[in-house]
């Protein structure tokens, strides 16, 4: 139960408190997740690292237009920033409804990816927007796109001793995007599925698109068949369906059975194209 | 002060006034049993079985033992020495203290380890092993009826409730306790009638989840012991521990503060006789406070099936209606018998049949137990009748609210025990219903994806009978009043409402009347705060208390010549020469009751009667299947509000409750009995947004002429409806009809594919 | 394994021993004897245990006492005389229980500063993060409103 608590004031010396062999030490930031996972047992932590005096929060536009968000930012200072309800509406649209205003006072971005909860709602929408962030480690700094964070349920691509320093979206542009999750109890549930689109409209056929799922399945998963049939054409619906979830593995759960969330995928990405179409006019 | 002495301007009854307790609650100052320490007080920590049914093999507690900081591990082994035959129970006395050599659900007690740091208690807690020899379970109420798998060896009846006296002993069955009602011959009645329906109709369990989940701390000498606890009914717990113990009354000193809700979950005994037991052990104040994931495995609500048969004339009038009705009451019996008794006689809803059938039946099962949950079982009889009268309406092609009124229980009609209506406004309850739903003005059907639809549903309860409440009221020398009484206050306004109730007939403001909360070494005999039972009990017992009280204040201005308009305090200036002394009024109240004969049939079975109906509007997504309540109108018969805005809260927070019930709010069990879902990460209960749009509550103009000014009890009555006329609605939006508790969105859609 | 943590709460200079595992409800009820910040699920969802950290709101059951060192600390029992939140839910009825109705005064605080005049959606928003199982949502929202009309009038 008892453990050790460390406050470094650097990166470099916050890198060098973490353990690139022992899962047990752990660096906290808003801390939300791992206090939970704390009180569920599930993490025994022999030190925790906190990175509450990094300096690394702050909310810029770099040179090439691109959102810069420090790890350490909260969600909710990225949700009432001017900045991103300007150039990226659908991240601080999709942060209204993620958890409840106390976490989102506390959680962090950088924490918020790194914790690789299926359930959340950013991963894919910055997966959809391709947005990537910074990894910094021993040996150095590297850049990791947000799709390629999570590896499965509560797994990552980053190393024991190596942080998210810096998450970059890059401008929208011409593009239109949309983030619609179902949740299948209560308004506050967990969602059952979710849906993040980015498209690019002209006139009525599409240039460009990502399409990103979250929930239904252990990680963020793209839709690449369904890509591949928005692009550059009239969306045929029927073709769509069939795509939705044709290379999908999903489990069913508390939410509801892995049938009934294949028909919501299908429902929520035809409501998900109308809503970033209705924004493109 | 000055206000204590100045006489009420206005009437008390009837008067919105704010909760006595406001200000301390707004402030973070009311005083909870979980705010409280006391010196040298260990912490307890349950230790829970894995398993659903099995004999326990081996408990090894030595490594709990060994850690650091630990006081001692109990197990039921160790109660003995204080407590030789450690079961206890309202109804039964099946429940151990801890688990004695058998457990019978998944997260039963079996060990606790005491230590002054709570988290080295849950440290060590984790550290103790078990092993058991797993026996056959059952989970389902109607598999439990034929089952070989037997929860109990032997059914050990308490005897404690008149009304639950004739419970007998029995072995080898689950059955806990079987009510049957017969009145004219329904058989007969259905075979000849021109048209039959048939439904069966299934409600899950869930669980009250108070926010301040369930807490006692006992504290104790040789020959006297405390327990602050947040409980429902302290003088339940009184005689328990006891009876436990085999002490005399006296010594047992029962006190609750505030509840952070209860809604049936701390009734009877909870964790009461474990910290007494553990500070008898220890000779140290023992605390135990259960996480929110613990109350799952501590109390819940039935789950029921119920099979429902009516005979009809083509024109729609009900002849004869047939019940069937099985509750799942888990490994221990809890007041499950009461639920299958008092819930049961009423299965065949507020409509006047002459043939009626019913058969109700209390079955034990290896899940957590089950008790009272706001309605006493009567949402579960609600959601069936409701949809089955309903479901009949539509197949006769007559309109659900006139199909109802044609079969309407009626002022001075026999209800199906035989015991007559009085005072119960069904009629106006109907009435103000269609009203307020707008039923006969054109309706929005919605377009698209999205169609709406609505429903309605009424709803009647009696009341848990006989029991009995006692009141002191003491007049000060000053003129300023205290009330004592056991009702707990735990949401409700019951202080409130005892205040306006004193200060009604002193002539007192509310606000200056004190109440003084449970303590049984101070405030008299209560049976308990439940069922809607208090308002009119309690009150009644107020009342006549104050009355005393006034009679008494009267008889000296007489004997003193004083004059008869002359304030308080110059009565006792008067006799005692200063300002001294008290004047006690005292009230007793116990209505008369009849128990039921062998035919179920009594004409006495209820001092009053509730009755609450719903009506929704419903929107159904139906390439999804997800329904939302646009528009939520409750109405209800509560006689006359004493505190209309506590009343119009009372019944909003109810039907919001049972929103949650209704659509999603479900405990999910595994094969193996292991519930998933024991936390409210995962047991969603309703919060902002999932409120419809509008809710509309209405306290019909009514009055129990046998309560307290007029008053009976609502705190129930928002319930009743609301779960029937949803799915009602919904089958008036999409033409699909569910029968099963959730109405999740996943089953509706899967019904509109069926449909398909 | 305890080691001394200073901050100021409810404006007042304080210090505490506290373990690295325990939260800030502990603390404030342990050390200080402030009950009005309760935990109830545990899980930072019912807002029971709301309390302010600099300013913000934050779930006290999820927060590490030790990361309080330095911070400013508000809890429902700061400042003698109840404001116009507290008088608006006195009015509004807006409780049963009372057990998560210091959260939600702290929660209201917080919306009004940064919505003066928050419409039905904001509040519901807002304050969704908040359980209230007596269920007196309605009367939640109407004390909102009144709060929020009497800031405005003083």
């Amino acid at each position: 139960m008892p453990f050790e608590l460390a406050e470094p004031r650097s990166l470099r010396e916050a890198i060098a408190s973490l353990d690139a062999r022992d899962s047990s030490v752990r660096p906290i930031s808003g801390g939300t997740a791992l206090m939970l996972m704390m009180k569920a047992g599930v993490l025994r932590p022999s030190r925790l690292v906190s990175l509450g005096r990094l300096g690394l929060a702050g909310i810029q536009t770099g040179p090439g237009g691109e959102l810069r968000v420090g790890a350490t930012t909260s969600l909710r200072a990225i949700e009432k920033s001017e900045v991103v309800r300007k150039g990226w509406p659908v991240i601080a649209r999709t942060l209204r409804t993620l958890s409840n205003v106390r976490v989102r006072n506390v959680a962090t971005v950088g924490g918020h990816l790194a914790h690789a909860d299926p359930h959340m709602d950013l991963p894919p929408v910055l997966s959809a927007l391709g947005a990537r962030v910074t990894v910094a480690g021993p040996a150095g700094e590297r850049s990791v796109p947000v799709e390629e964070i999570s590896t499965g349920y509560l797994e990552t691509s980053l190393r024991l001793n190596e942080l998210i320093t810096l998450l970059e979206v890059p401008p929208l542009g011409a593009r239109s995007a949309a983030y619609l999750k179902c949740t299948t109890r209560s308004a506050d549930d967990w969602p059952a599925v979710g849906v993040a689109v980015s498209l690019d409209f002209q006139g009525d056929s599409i240039r460009e698109a990502s399409v990103v799922i979250g929930a239904a399945t252990d990680k963020p998963t793209r839709l690449a068949a369904v890509e591949r049939i928005l692009l550059g054409r009239k969306i045929d619906e029927n073709l769509l369906d069939e795509a939705a979830t044709r290379e999908l593995s999903i489990e069913g759960d508390l939410h509801g059975s892995a049938a009934y969330k294949k028909q919501l995928i299908r429902v929520y990405l035809r409501r998900a194209i109308r809503e970033a179409r209705a924004q493109s006019r | 002060m000055k206000r204590a002495l100045s006489p009420a301007e206005t009437p008390q009854v009837g008067r919105s006034l704010p909760r006595l307790e406001s200000w301390l609650k707004v402030t973070g100052r009311a005083e909870y049993v979980h705010n409280l320490r006391l010196p040298g007080m260990l912490y307890g920590r349950i230790f829970r079985s894995s398993v659903a049914h099995g004999r326990i093999k081996r408990l090894d507690v030595s490594a709990a033992q060994a850690v650091g900081g630990v006081h001692r591990v109990v197990s039921a082994a160790d109660l003995k020495e204080i407590v030789p035959d450690p079961y206890y129970g309202p109804a039964f006395h099946d429940q151990p203290v801890l688990a004695v050599d058998k457990v019978r659900y998944v997260g039963e007690p079996v060990a606790v380890v005491l230590a002054a740091d709570p988290h080295v208690a849950e440290e060590a807690a984790h550290l103790i092993v078990a092993e058991y020899d797993e026996l056959p379970a059952v989970y389902d109420e109607v598999e439990a009826m034929s089952s070989k798998a037997i929860v109990h060896d032997a059914l050990k009846p308490a005897g404690t409730f008149p009304d639950l006296k004739h419970l007998k002993g029995r072995t080898n069955t689950n059955v806990a306790l079987d009510f049957h009602l017969r009145r004219g011959d329904a058989a007969q009645a259905l075979a000849a009638a021109e048209r039959v329906f048939e439904h069966r109709f299934r409600t899950q369990q869930v669980m009250h989840t108070p926010l301040e989940p369930l807490v006692s701390v006992a504290e104790s000498t040789d020959s006297s012991l405390t327990i602050h606890t947040a409980s429902q009914s302290p003088s339940f717990v009184r005689s328990e521990i006891a009876r436990l113990l085999g002490w005399p009354e006296n010594r047992i000193r029962v006190r609750v503060p505030f509840l952070g809700g209860g809604f049936g979950a701390k009734l009877y005994i909870k964790l009461e006789a474990l910290v007494a037991v553990l500070s008898l052990l220890s000779r140290r104040a023992v605390k135990i406070s259960l996480t929110m994931e613990e109350q799952f495995f501590t109390i819940t609500k039935h789950a029921s099936s119920f099979r429902i048969k009516s005979g009809a004339t083509r024109d729609g009038r009900i002849s004869a209606r047939e019940c069937e009705v099985w509750w799942n009451g888990g490994a221990y019996a809890d007041i499950g018998p009461r639920v299958t008794q008092k819930s049961g006689f009423t299965a065949a809803g507020p409509y006047d049949i002459e043939h009626v059938a019913i058969d109700s039946y209390a079955l034990y099962t290896n899940l957590p137990p089950a008790g009272a949950l706001r309605g006493f079982g009567i949402p579960q009889l609600v959601w069936a009748y409701e949809c089955h009268t309903d479901m009949m309406a539509r197949e006769l092609g007559i309109d659900p609210i006139e199909f109802r009124r044609r079969n309407l229980l009626r002022e001075g009609r026999p209800q199906a025990t035989g015991t007559l209506m009085r005072d119960a406004a069904i009629e106006k309850v109907l009435e103000r219903l269609e009203a307020l739903m707008e039923w006969k003005k054109p309706f929005d059907r919605g377009k698209g994806a999205l169609r709406r639809g609505r429903g309605v549903a009424i709803g009647f309860k009696a009341c848990v009978s006989p029991t009995t409440s006692l009141a002191a009221v003491n007049v000060n020398g000053d003129g300023s009043c205290i009330v004592y009484c056991s009702t707990v206050d735990m949401g409700q306004g019951s202080d409130t409402a005892m205040a306006q109730f004193a200060g009604e007939v002193l002539n007192l403001p509310a606000e200056s009347v004190r109440v003084v909360h449970s303590d049984t070494d101070v405030t008299p005999y209560d049976m308990a705060t439940l069922g809607s039972r208090s308002l009119f009990h309690m009150g009644n017992a107020v009342k006549l208390a104050a009355e005393d009280a006034l009679k008494k204040l009267n008889q000296l201005k007489s004997e003193l010549q004083i004059p008869p308009d002359a304030a308080i305090p110059e009565i006792f200036k008067k006799k005692y020469g200063m300002q001294a002394g008290n004047v006690i009024g005292t009230g007793s109240y116990v209505p008369s009751y009849k128990s039921p004969d062998a035919n179920g049939l009594t004409d006495n079975a209820t001092p009053f009667w509730m009755v609450g109906g719903s009506g929704v509007e419903v929107e159904v997504d139906t390439e999804t299947g997800r329904v939302r309540v646009a528009r939520l109108v409750n109405v209800a018969d509560v006689g006359t509000p004493i505190n209309p805005k506590i009343v119009e809260t009372q019944l909003s927070g109810a039907a919001i409750m049972q929103l949650g019930f209704t659509l999603f709010e479900k405990m999910l069990f595994d094969d193996h009995g292991q519930l998933r879902n024991a936390s409210l990460a995962e047991y969603k209960i309703p919060g902002f947004l999932d409120l419809p749009e509008e809710i509309v509550n209405e306290a019909v103009s009514a009055e129990q002429r046998s309560g307290p000014f007029g008053a009976k009890g609502a705190g129930e009555t928002g319930t009743f409806g609301v779960s029937p006329a949803i799915a009602n609605a919904i089958h008036d939006a999409v033409g699909v009809r569910l029968t099963s508790l959730t109405l999740n969105p996943e089953a509706v859609f899967m019904k509109l594919q069926e449909k398909k | 394994m305890r080691h001394e943590i200073r901050f100021r709460l409810n404006g007042e200079a304080v210090s505490a021993q506290v373990a690295p595992h325990e939260n800030l409800v502990e603390v404030l009820q342990e050390n200080f004897g402030l009950y009005g910040a309760r935990e109830s699920c545990g899980q930072g969802l019912c807002g029971c245990c709301t309390v302010l950290v600099n300013g913000r709101a934050v779930s006290g059951c999820l927060y590490l006492a030790s990361l309080i060192e330095g911070a400013e600390v508000l809890t429902v029992e700061n400042g003698s005389e109840p404001d116009a939140v507290q008088q608006a839910f006195v009015e509004a009825g807006a409780f049963q229980c009372g057990f998560c109705t210091p959260g939600f005064v702290l929660m209201t605080r917080q919306l009004l500063d940064e919505h003066p005049d928050p419409d039905e959606d904001a509040i519901k928003h807002y304050l969704s993060g908040n359980l209230c199982r007596c269920a007196a949502y309605p009367e939640i929202i109407e004390a909102v409103k009144l709060a929020a009309q009497k800031r405005r009038r003083s």
